[in-house]
C-alpha cells in the first residue's frame, strides 16, 4: 500500500505549494466562522459534533501528511541519486 | 501515609533510575559510534517534550472547566507540522551550517552576530519560561503529594502546608539540577548532540504516553462503556455542562477562556520558538530527513495522548462533583476508583512529562545564558588556561539557576494560577520571538534594529499586558491599576490597552504585542539599513537552499590583512574548549591535506579558517560571542578583516560572470583577433588591463627557445620606463617560480606578507601584484604576465585571477600561433637561400668546367705520319683529368695525360695547376723524366697541403725516328696495340707516383713504334668502370676493342671506347672521370 501510494501524489502536484494549500486550509479550518458550522451543542450517534469535527478532522489531516511526506522522502532520494 | 510515602519515594527513584540508566546507555552507545538516537522515531518522541506536565494533567483541568478549546494547544503545532516543509528543514540546515546551539543564537546569528539581540532573546526567555518550569514543579509536586497520600483528597491539595510544598519542590529540583548537567553539560561543546538526554526525554514520552492513555483506558472502557456511554452518561447527569463542555466561547465570562485563534496562534508558535523545542528539533537534530517522518508522528502522537483526555475530564466532574483541581483528576480518579497501579502509572507520566520538560528547557536556557549574558563579559578579559573549566562551570552554573528560578517562582506564586494559565503565560512570550525569526528566514529586509524593537515592543507589551496584572494576585499591586488604568488613565489600563476591551487577557495580549512587534520590525528594517555583516548573513539565511553552483561562486567578500598561523588559530580555540577539543576540530578541519602547523595559511583560505574558529566557537559559546572573540583575536594579531577591494561588485549577484569579467573578455579576445602582430596584441592587452582594473603597471615577460626572458611589452600608468635587464633580473626568482610551476604568483599585500621578498625598484611601491603564467593547457610556459597595483591591497580576489588566467590563457594562444608563423617564415627563407646557393655553385660549377674544358687542348696537333686524338669526359662538373699535347717541333710532339685523385673542385685545380708548371717545359729539350721528376718537386708541397696525389704519364714522340720515350709516374699503363699481336704491349716504367715523397727519380724508357701501331693512354676511370655485377671493365677487354677498331680514326676509336663504356655500366654518367688519348702510326 505504502509502496503504491510512494510517489503518486508527488508526481500530479508540487509539493511547495501543496504544503502551503493545505496549511492555510487547516488555519482556515480551525477558525471562526468555519468552525462556527460545528460550534453546536448537537450530537451524533452519542459523539459531540464538536468533538467528531475536531478529531476526525485532525485523523485527517495526519493521514495527508503522511502520504505527502512519503513521496517527499522520495523526492529528496530521488534527488541524491546521481 | 507514611507507607503511600515509601513507596511513592522509592518508585519515583526506581524510575529516576531507570532513566538515567537509558540515558547512560544512549550516551555509551554514541561513545561507541552506535547510536540508538539516530532515528526518525527518537527524534519524533523527543519532540513531544512539547507535551509537559501542563499537557498531562492541565489539558485535563482545562477540558474539566472550558472544555474542548484546550484541544486548540494541540492542534496548533499539528498543523504547524505542514509547514516543516519548508521552514523546519530550513532553520536546521542553517543552524547546522553555523552550528547554532538555540533560538537566541538562531536570531543573534541571522541579525548580524548581534550580542545585545541574543541578550535580549535570552533574558526574555529566561523571564517567559521561568513560569512554566514553576508549572513543572508545581504539577510533580503536588502529584507526589496526592499519589504518597499526604493529601488524600483533592480538595485539600489547596491546603497543604508551605513545608511540603519546599520539601518535595526542593528534592525535585535538586535531583532534576543534577540530571540536567549530567547529561546537558557534561562538555562544553554544545554542538554535539546530547544523546543521554534525548534517550531520557524520548522514554519519558513513552512513558507519559502509556500513562494517560492506561488512565483514559480505565475510565472510558472499564468505568464506562466506550467514548460514546461516557459522552451520554455526562449527558444525562450534567446537560448544561455536556452543552458547555463540546462548544467554543459559550461561556464568555469565564477568566479562563482564551479565544480558540489565540490558543491556536500561541502554541503554533510555541512549538517551533519555545527554547526547547528549538534544542530538540533544530540542535538536536541528526539527520534532516527525520523531519519526514517526523511530520505526521508527532501529530499522531498529539492525538493519541489527547483522545482520552475529554472523556476523562468528564469522569472527574462525575465523580468528584466538581471542578475545583480538575487539573489533578488524572491522579484522583484512580485513586478514588482504588486502581493504585495506574494512580502510580499516572504519577509517573506526569514525572515524566515535568522532568523531560525542566532538563531540556535548563539545558538550552544555560547554553543562551553563557552564550549571551555570561560569554560577553568574558571575552573582555584575557583568556586564562583554566578558562574551559569557568565556561562549563559557568553552564552548569545557568542550569541551577534556571531550575532553581522556577522553583521560587513555584514557591511565590504557585498557587495563584491553574497550570493552564502559567503555560499560557510563557507561549505569549515567546510567540514575540515569531516576527524575528520568520522575517529573518523569509525577509532579506528584516535587520538588527528592527528585530530588536520588535521583541523590545513585544517583550514590553507582553510584561505590561500580561506580567503586570498577576502582581496583584500577591498583593504587590494595588487592583485600581488594573480596573481603572495607571494614574486613571483609562486608555491605558493594561488589560484593554488603548481601550480594546471584550478580549480575553490572553488575546488582548497577543494582539498588542504581536500588533507592536511587527509593527517595530517592519518600519524598522524598511527605514534603515543593514550593515555589511547583516548583509552577509542574511545572504546565508535566505539562501541557504540556493544550488550548490550557486554557492560555489560564492566569493569572499573580505580578507585578514594580516595572515594568521594555524597553530595561532588552535590555541585560540583550546583557550575556550580546551586543548584535546581544539586539536581534533583543527585535524578534522585540515583534513589529508599537508599544512604546516606554522605555516602561514594562503590568502584564499584564511576566511575559510577564520569561519571554521568562529564557527567551532559558536559550538560552545553562541556566534555572537565566537564572532566577537575571533575578531578581537585577529585584532590583537594587528590584523583586521577588511573589505576586498571589489571589482565585480555591480551585477555578481545575479549572474556567474559580471558585466565588467565578460566586457573584458569580449575586448581581449577583439584584441587578439584583431592582428598576428604579437607585439600589437601584447600593447593593446595590457593597455586594456590598467584602463579597466585601474592597476599601475603591467608587462608581459616572454621566453624564448633559449630560456632567455625578456620584455614583451611594458606599460606603467605613470609613463615611467624601466630598464629591462635590470628588472628581469631583481624579479627572476618571481619569473622563474612561476615559469616552473605553471601556476600564478599573487602577493595581496606587499606589506604583510613575508613570502614576498621582491627588491624591484617598482615593488615597494606596489600594495599587490600577481604574476599569471602564459600557458596552454599541456603546454610549457610561454611567459608571465605581471600586474601591479601600487595602492589597493586585496586587489587580486581569486575571480580576478581567474579572469587573468583565462586572458593569459588567451594570450598563450595568440604567441603559439605568431610563434609558429614566425618558424614556418624562417624555414622558407632558409630553403629559399639553400636553393639558391645551389644554384650559385651549379652555376660557378659550370663555368669551371667551362674553363677546365677550355684548358683541355681544342684540336690535337697535325704531325705528319701519326694521328692524335684526346677526350676528357668528368664525372662531375669538374675532374681530375687531364692531358695535353706539346707539338715541340715538327718531328717531336709530347703527349701527356694526368690524373689528379678524386674529382672534386680540388682535383681540377691542381690539374690546372700542373697545366702551368708543364707549359714551360714545353720549350724546354728536358726528356720524359727529367721533366716528371722537376714536376714532382714543384707540385709536392701543394700535393701534400691538399692531400691529393697525381699520377701521371709523359710520352715523347719522334715521328722522325718513331720512337717513343715516356716516364710514367704510377699512372694505368698505355697500350700499344700492333698489328699482328695478339694482345697489347703495356708501356711501364719506374717511377712513384707525384705528391708522395719530395724528390723521386723516375725511368725513362723507349719504343720504336712502327706503323700501324696504336697507342691508348687512358686514366683509371676506364678500365674500373663496372656492370651490374659488379665486374671490370678491364684491360683485356679494352685491348681487344683497339684490336677491333684499329682501321677507325683515332677519334672513332675513342668514340667506340667511350660508347661501350657507357653500355658496360649501363649509365649514362661515369662514375669517374675517363680520358683517352690515342696516338695512331699511319
Amino acid at each position: 500500500m505504502v509502496k503504491r501510494l510512494r510517489g503518486r501524489p508527488h508526481r500530479q502536484l508540487p509539493l511547495h505549494d501543496t504544503w502551503g494549500v493545505f496549511f492555510t486550509l487547516g488555519v482556515v479550518l480551525l477558525n471562526f466562522p468555519f468552525l462556527g458550522i460545528f460550534n453546536k451543542p448537537a450530537v451524533i450517534s452519542g459523539f459531540p459534533l464538536l468533538f467528531i469535527y475536531l478529531f476526525l478532522g485532525w485523523v485527517l489531516s495526519i493521514v495527508i501528511i503522511f502520504l505527502f511526506s512519503i513521496s517527499a522522502g522520495v523526492k529528496q532520494t530521488e534527488k541524491h541519486k546521481p | 501515609m507514611k507507607s503511600g510515602l515509601v513507596q511513592a519515594a522509592s518508585i519515583s527513584l526506581l524510575y529516576t533510575l531507570l532513566i538515567f540508566l537509558i540515558a547512560w546507555y544512549a550516551h555509551y552507545r554514541k561513545e561507541s559510534g552506535r547510536s540508538i538516537v539516530n532515528n526518525p522515531s527518537i527524534y519524533t518522541l523527543s519532540l513531544a517534550v512539547y507535551c509537559t506536565s501542563w499537557t498531562f494533567f492541565g489539558s485535563v483541568g482545562k477540558a474539566a472547566t472550558t472544555g474542548i478549546d484546550f484541544l486548540f494547544i494541540y492542534l496548533g503545532p499539528s498543523l504547524t507540522a505542514f509547514s516543516w516543509f519548508f521552514v523546519l528543514r530550513r532553520i536546521v540546515r542553517i543552524s547546522k551550517e553555523n552550528n547554532i546551539t538555540s533560538i537566541a543564537d538562531f536570531i543573534s546569528l541571522r541579525y548580524g552576530k548581534s550580542l545585545w539581540l541574543g541578550a535580549l532573546v535570552t533574558g526574555f526567555a529566561v523571564l517567559g519560561l521561568t513560569p512554566y518550569i514553576a508549572l513543572q514543579i508545581k504539577a510533580v509536586a503536588t502529584s507526589f503529594q496526592l499519589i504518597s497520600g499526604i493529601s488524600t483528597s483533592s480538595a485539600t491539595i489547596a491546603g497543604s502546608t508551605y513545608q511540603d510544598h519546599f520539601s518535595i519542590g526542593l528534592i525535585l529540583t535538586l535531583i532534576l539540577s543534577v540530571f540536567s548537567v549530567i547529561f546537558g553539560a557534561r562538555r562544553l561543546d554544545s554542538s554535539e548532540r546530547h544523546e543521554g538526554l534525548i534517550a531520557a526525554v524520548a522514554l519519558e514520552s513513552v512513558v507519559k504516553m502509556i500513562s494517560l492513555v492506561a488512565v483514559g483506558i480505565l475510565v472510558t472502557y472499564i468505568m464506562n462503556d466506550g467514548f460514546g456511554d461516557t459522552f451520554l452518561r455526562f449527558k444525562e447527569t450534567n446537560p448544561a455542562d455536556f452543552a458547555r463542555l463540546f462548544t467554543i466561547g459559550s461561556s464568555p465570562s469565564d477568566e479562563n477562556a482564551i479565544h480558540p485563534f489565540t490558543m491556536l496562534f500561541m502554541s503554533m508558535g510555541a512549538i517551533m520558538l519555545l527554547p526547547r523545542q528549538f534544542h530538540v528539533m533544530v540542535t538536536e537534530n541528526c539527520n534532516e530527513n527525520h523531519i519526514y517522518k517526523a511530520m505526521w508522528c508527532f501529530p499522531l502522537y498529539l492525538f493519541l495522548i489527547n483522545l482520552f483526555v475529554m472523556p476523562i475530564a468528564l469522569y472527574g466532574i462525575q465523580t468528584t462533583g466538581s471542578t475545583v483541581n480538575s487539573d489533578f483528576y488524572i491522579l484522583t480518579i484512580p485513586l478514588l476508583t482504588g486502581h493504585r497501579p495506574i494512580a502510580m502509572l499516572a504519577y509517573l507520566g506526569g514525572l515524566s512529562a515535568a522532568a523531560g520538560m525542566v532538563m531540556v528547557e535548563s539545558v538550552t536556557i544555560s547554553t543562551m545564558l553563557l552564550n549571551y549574558i555570561f560569554m560577553p563579559v568574558i571575552v573582555r578579559f584575557t583568556p586564562q588556561p583554566w578558562l574551559p573549566h569557568l565556561l562549563i562551570n559557568l553552564k552548569r552554573f545557568g542550569i541551577f539557576l534556571t531550575i532553581f528560578l522556577g522553583y521560587f517562582y513555584y514557591l511565590i506564586a504557585g498557587n495563584a494560577f491553574s497550570l493552564v494559565n502559567l503555560g499560557m503565560f510563557s507561549f505569549s512570550a515567546v510567540i514575540q520571538f515569531l516576527p524575528a525569526t520568520l522575517g529573518g528566514l523569509y525577509w532579506k529586509r528584516g535587520n538588527r534594529i528592527g528585530a530588536f524593537t520588535g521583541i523590545v515592543l513585544g517583550l514590553t507589551t507582553w510584561l505590561y499586558a500580561m506580567f503586570l496584572p498577576t502582581f496583584t494576585k500577591f498583593g504587590w499591586l494595588q487592583d485600581k491599576i488594573l480596573t481603572n488604568g495607571p494614574f486613571n488613565i483609562s486608555l491605558l489600563k493594561p488589560t484593554s490597552l488603548f481601550g480594546l476591551s471584550g478580549l480575553d487577557p490572553w488575546s488582548h495580549c497577543l494582539f498588542w504585542s504581536m500588533f507592536l512587534n511587527i509593527g517595530g520590525y517592519v518600519i524598522c528594517s524598511l527605514l534603515l539599513g543593514q550593515d555589511e555583516q547583516e548583509r552577509s548573513q542574511a545572504r546565508k539565511f535566505l539562501g541557504v537552499f540556493e544550488t550548490e553552483r550557486r554557492q560555489r561562486h560564492h566569493t569572499e567578500t573580505t580578507r585578514l590583512s594580516k595572515p594568521i598561523t594555524i597553530a595561532q588559530f588552535t590555541s585560540l580555540m583550546a583557550k575556550f574548549i580546551g586543548e584535546h577539543e581544539a586539536q581534533n576540530a583543527i585535524s578534522g578541519y585540515i583534513g589529508g591535506r599537508v599544512v604546516g602547523k606554522t605555516e602561514y595559511i594562503s590568502e584564499n583560505e584564511l576566511p575559510g579558517i577564520k569561519l571554521f574558529a568562529e564557527k567551532t566557537l559558536a559550538g560552545s559559546v553562541g556566534a555572537a560571542a565566537a564572532g566577537a572573540i575571533v575578531d578581537s583575536f585577529l585584532s590583537d594579531m594587528g590584523s583586521r578583516m577588511e573589505l576586498v577591494y571589489d571589482i565585480f561588485s555591480t551585477v555578481r549577484a545575479s549572474l556567474d560572470q559580471s558585466r565588467e569579467a565578460l566586457y573584458v573578455r569580449l575586448k581581449a579576445s577583439e584584441i587578439i583577433n584583431r592582428t598576428l602582430d604579437i607585439q600589437i596584441i601584447l600593447d593593446d592587452l595590457l593597455e586594456l588591463l590598467l584602463k579597466e582594473f585601474k592597476l599601475d603597471l603591467a608587462l608581459v615577460v616572454l621566453h624564448n627557445n633559449e630560456k632567455n626572458l625578456s620584455i614583451g611589452s611594458f606599460l606603467d600608468s605613470t609613463g615611467q620606463n624601466i630598464a629591462e635587464q635590470n628588472w628581469i633580473e631583481e624579479n627572476r626568482y618571481i619569473y622563474d617560480l612561476v615559469l616552473a610551476t605553471g601556476e600564478s604568483f599573487i602577493v595581496n599585500d606587499t606589506a604583510a606578507n613575508r613570502a614576498d621578498k621582491t627588491g624591484t625598484s617598482k615593488a615597494p611601491a606596489a600594495a599587490s601584484h600577481a604574476h599569471i603564467p602564459i600557458i596552454r593547457e599541456g603546454a610549457a610556459s610561454l611567459g608571465v604576465v605581471s600586474v601591479y597595483s601600487y595602492s589597493i591591497p586585496g586587489l587580486f580576489t581569486k575571480e580576478f585571477a581567474g579572469l587573468l588566467e583565462s586572458l593569459a590563457g588567451q594570450l598563450a594562444q595568440a604567441v603559439t600561433i605568431s610563434r609558429e608563423i614566425e618558424a614556418k617564415e624562417r624555414e622558407r627563407t632558409q630553403k629559399e637561400q639553400a636553393l639558391l646557393q645551389n644554384a650559385r655553385i651549379k652555376r660557378d660549377m659550370e663555368i669551371a668546367q667551362q674553363i677546365q674544358l677550355s684548358l683541355l687542348p681544342g684540336a690535337p696537333p697535325h704531325l705528319f705520319g701519326i694521328e692524335l686524338g684526346g677526350r676528357c669526359i668528368s664525372a662531375a662538373h669538374v675532374g681530375g683529368d687531364y692531358y695535353d699535347f706539346f707539338l715541340r717541333d715538327e718531328q717531336t710532339v709530347d703527349l701527356f695525360i694526368a690524373d689528379v685523385s678524386g674529382h672534386s673542385v680540388g682535383a681540377a685545380l691542381i690539374m690546372a695547376e700542373v697545366r702551368t708548371l708543364l707549359r714551360p717545359h714545353i720549350n724546354s729539350a728536358h726528356n720524359a723524366c727529367t721533366i716528371l721528376k722537376q714536376l714532382n718537386n714543384q707540385l709536392y708541397d701543394d700535393l701534400t697541403r691538399a692531400e691529393l696525389f697525381i699520377t701521371i704519364f709523359y710520352a715523347k714522340y719522334n715521328s722522325a725516328t718513331g720512337r717513343l720515350s715516356y716516364a710514367n709516374a704510377g699512372h694505368n699503363r698505355p697500350l700499344v696495340c700492333r698489328e699482328g699481336l695478339d694482345c697489347c704491349i703495356e708501356l711501364d716504367a719506374e717511377g712513384l707516383i707525384i705528391g708522395v715523397r719530395p724528390s723521386v727519380l723516375f725511368e725513362e724508357r723507349s719504343l720504336e713504334l712502327v706503323r700501324g701501331d696504336i697507342v691508348l693512354f687512358y686514366t683509371d676511370g676506364l678500365i674500373e668502370a663496372i656492370n651490374h655485377e659488379g665486374e671490370l671493365f678491364g684491360v683485356e677487354r679494352v685491348c681487344r676493342q683497339l684490336q677491333a677498331t684499329r682501321h677507325l680514326p683515332a677519334e672513332s676509336i675513342i668514340d667506340v671506347l667511350y660508347s661501350m663504356v657507357s653500355e658496360y655500366t649501363g649509365q649514362k654518367n661515369f662514375q669517374d672521370d675517363i680520358s683517352m688519348v690515342v696516338l695512331k702510326i699511319l
